[in-house]
């Protein structure tokens, strides 16, 4: 038939030919049209998701943001209406107050030294238990983790008579009864010593070190102690950073046991002390504001500085070294 | 330096049986090489000896002393591991030093050492990096360094060339060779690689289900395997094995399989006569593909069709089936042969293998 295609069936299959000018225009127009619609998508995603992490944002540091403003202001123009968000006439006079008519300084050091030393002791213990509870089989092993496991259920206030009954009847024994009391620096301190939690952690650490260092270690000659301290601690830093900044914080803001343990002045630490400030009729607010403003800076810059470590810890256990 | 004796060492996890009752003596400076699959308890025997397992049952002695309930730390025993086992915090020098620390060495002498241990392993200018900043080659020599630096009385190696690619593993070979002939150091070493085996070991240990197959110089054991397990384990491709029946017949014994017979003369096959009608019955004929070639179809020798080829280079691997069994046959690469032909398998008796039922090789 003329003009029908005909083929010859021993010819090789054809080639689609290369696309025209035309074709090659179509397929640009519509790959900016798809790269349009698919920025587009992303942008309205962002928007979606910044509009959600706002709000939790507002919510955890609104409250701490809160503080700034009465912080540099007299209490009198505390109640203005409208609310005064930026101080008109910025004051540090409540600083002045806090640092001459109250024991703030006191607090600040008795506190300091609660948590540091609740802290480093806390590190100690759950360390070596971590260790023990990781490497070194002894009966009882697992009920003892189990146990210990367990009392993390029991509430803080559950076990805070009974640790203060027991603080002070230790306070009537004699010799030791003048250094763990209420009221004293090691009757604070040793009850929060030990954190469950912490055991846990440190396990959980230890155990993801590889076998074979501490196989080596011991053909190397090294003892249990001389490992401990030769090759794990050192390979367990990022979790001392994340467990030592955690422990600290908690100690520096906890108030029920402080509260009860430390009640002469000479031992009470910043939050039970701020608490304090608050009048029975009449309260401050600019001079609760500076001190709490005060109380929350140093461990804000803590956790700043550290913060990586944190993302290490975190991490640490996903790659396998 | 040390003589290592072990006498029916025995270690049980749970009901998992890794090491069967395990002698062995190896003496002062002696490089023994243990050979086996993974699992078959060679490296349970190395821990064993260090002290990072205990023992089910018998003893184990270095130098005399029984060691079985010596610490670890007290064994002076070194060991390198397969995955080197570095100190990942500790630098190059802190690592190899290590050891001398904990044995409370004095400051200056252990510096003196480790530059000596490092000079033999050429890490001298690695000192100062940590493990992360190291090849495997180097992570490999550090390990060594470590292990040698306080010339223990015995070294254990599981695997050390494991991870290193081939190269290297073929320069780090002659390295730990010469090594060991300088140092002199009863050295035990376990590998599942028969190259590695054949080419370190004065004697080696072929093992299987956490015993003994057979203990040898490495040519004795690849010349003369006590059983087709040692046979088909060492050579690559591993010694050919097939399948037939010993049969008695006009006083003489001779080895049966489908189209073939062979007439076994006791003199050239290396079997004793009476062990040799003793194993009349199920039998196995084995040998190297060294040992066979190919010849015409009217020829003396096993019948079979060449299947495929497969040229490597340096031979020419023609691999024939024979009775059913694919049989390996290495031939020099010029050889004409195609796929399909009906070929003969010849061979010299002498260096074939007669295997009884019970898998165990008649030659004595």
């Amino acid at each position: 038939m003329a003009g029908e295609l005909t083929t010859d069936p021993a010819a090789p299959e054809e080639v689609p030919p290369p696309p025209a000018t035309s074709d090659a225009d179509a397929m640009a127009a519509r790959l900016a049209e798809a790269g349009r619609a698919k920025r587009l998508d992303d942008r309205t995603r962002m928007v979606l998701a910044y509009v959600v992490l706002t709000l939790f944002v507002v919510i955890a540091v609104g409250p701490a943001f809160y503080l700034i403003s009465p912080a540099f202001r007299d209490s009198v123009s505390l109640f203005t209406y409208p609310p005064e968000w930026i101080p008109n006439e910025p004051t540090l006079e409540n600083y002045r107050f806090l640092f001459s008519n109250t024991s703030y300084v006191r607090w600040a050091i008795n506190t300091l030294i609660f948590a540091g030393s609740t802290t480093l002791l806390t590190l100690a213990t759950n360390t070596m238990a971590g260790y023990a509870f990781a490497r070194l089989r002894f009966p009882g092993r697992n009920l003892l983790f189990f146990v210990i496991l367990a009392t993390l259920m029991v509430p803080v206030a559950a076990v805070l008579a009974p640790t203060y009954l027991t603080v002070n009847t230790i306070g009537d024994w004699p010799i030791i009864g003048n250094w763990i009391d209420i009221d004293t620096y090691l009757g604070l301190i040793l009850p929060s010593a030990v954190s469950p939690l912490g055991v846990f952690m440190m396990r959980q650490f230890i155990e993801t070190l590889p076998d074979g260092l501490y196989e080596a270690a011991r053909l190397d000659g090294a003892g249990e102690w001389r490992i401990f301290t030769r090759i794990v601690l050192p390979l367990i830093k990022p979790a001392l950073v994340v467990l030592g900044i955690f422990v600290f914080m908690l100690t520096w803001a906890s108030y029920l046991w402080p509260l009860v343990a430390a009640t002469d002045n000479e031992f009470r630490v910043l939050t039970v002390g701020i608490a304090s400030l608050k009048g029975q009729f009449v309260t401050d607010w600019g001079i609760l504001a500076a001190a709490s403003l005060l109380t929350i800076v140093p461990v804000t810059i803590i956790f700043l500085f550290f913060q990586k470590w944190f993302v290490q810890a975190s991490m640490a256990g996903a790659l396998k070294q | 330096m040390a003589e290592v004796i072990l006498r029916q060492l025995t270690k049980h996890f749970g009901s998992v049986e890794a090491v069967e009752d395990v002698t062995l003596r190896i003496p002062d400076g002696e490089f023994l090489v243990l050979l086996g699959p993974s699992g078959c308890g060679k490296s349970t025997i190395l821990r064993l000896i260090a002290g990072l397992e205990d023992a089910t049952g018998g003893e184990i002695l270095i130098d005399g002393e029984l060691i079985n309930f010596k610490d670890p730390t007290k064994r002076n025993v070194a060991m390198v591991f397969q995955n080197y086992a570095l100190y990942p915090h500790m630098t190059v020098y802190k690592n190899v030093a290590f050891p001398l620390e904990t044995a409370r060495m004095a400051r200056d002498q252990i510096a003196e050492a480790v530059q000596q241990a490092a000079e033999m392993l050429e890490i001298e200018a690695l000192l100062k990096r940590l493990p992360e900043q190291l090849s495997g080659g180097q992570r490999q020599r550090v390990a060594l360094a470590r292990a040698i630096v306080r010339q223990p009385l015995v070294f254990l190696m599981d695997e050390p060339l494991s991870n290193l690619d081939a190269q290297l593993r073929l320069q780090t070979r002659l390295e730990l060779m010469g090594l060991h002939e300088r140092l002199g150091i009863t050295t035990i070493y376990v590998t599942h690689d028969q190259v590695e085996a054949m080419t370190m070991g004065q004697r080696i240990a072929v093992m299987r289900h956490g015993r003994i197959q057979q203990m040898g110089d490495p040519t004795a054991v690849y010349d003369v395997p006590a059983n087709t397990f040692v046979a088909t384990f060492l050579g690559a491709p591993p010694m050919n094995l097939i399948g037939g029946s010993l049969v008695q017949d006009n006083g003489r014994v001779s080895f049966r399989c489908e189209g073939y017979e062979l007439v076994v003369d006791p003199a050239v096959a290396g079997i004793e006569a009476a062990t040799l009608e003793g194993a009349v019955g199920d039998a196995q004929l084995g040998v190297r593909p060294e040992h066979l070639s190919l010849a015409s179809p009217d020829a003396e020798g096993l019948p079979g069709v060449v299947r495929f080829l497969e040229p490597v280079g340096s031979d020419l691997f023609v691999s024939v089936i024979v009775a059913g069994h694919a049989v390996q046959v290495r031939m020099p690469p010029e050889t004409r042969v195609s796929a399909g032909s009906n070929v003969r398998l010849a061979f010299d008796p002498a260096r074939s293998h007669i295997f009884g039922a019970d898998a165990q090789n008649l030659r004595s």
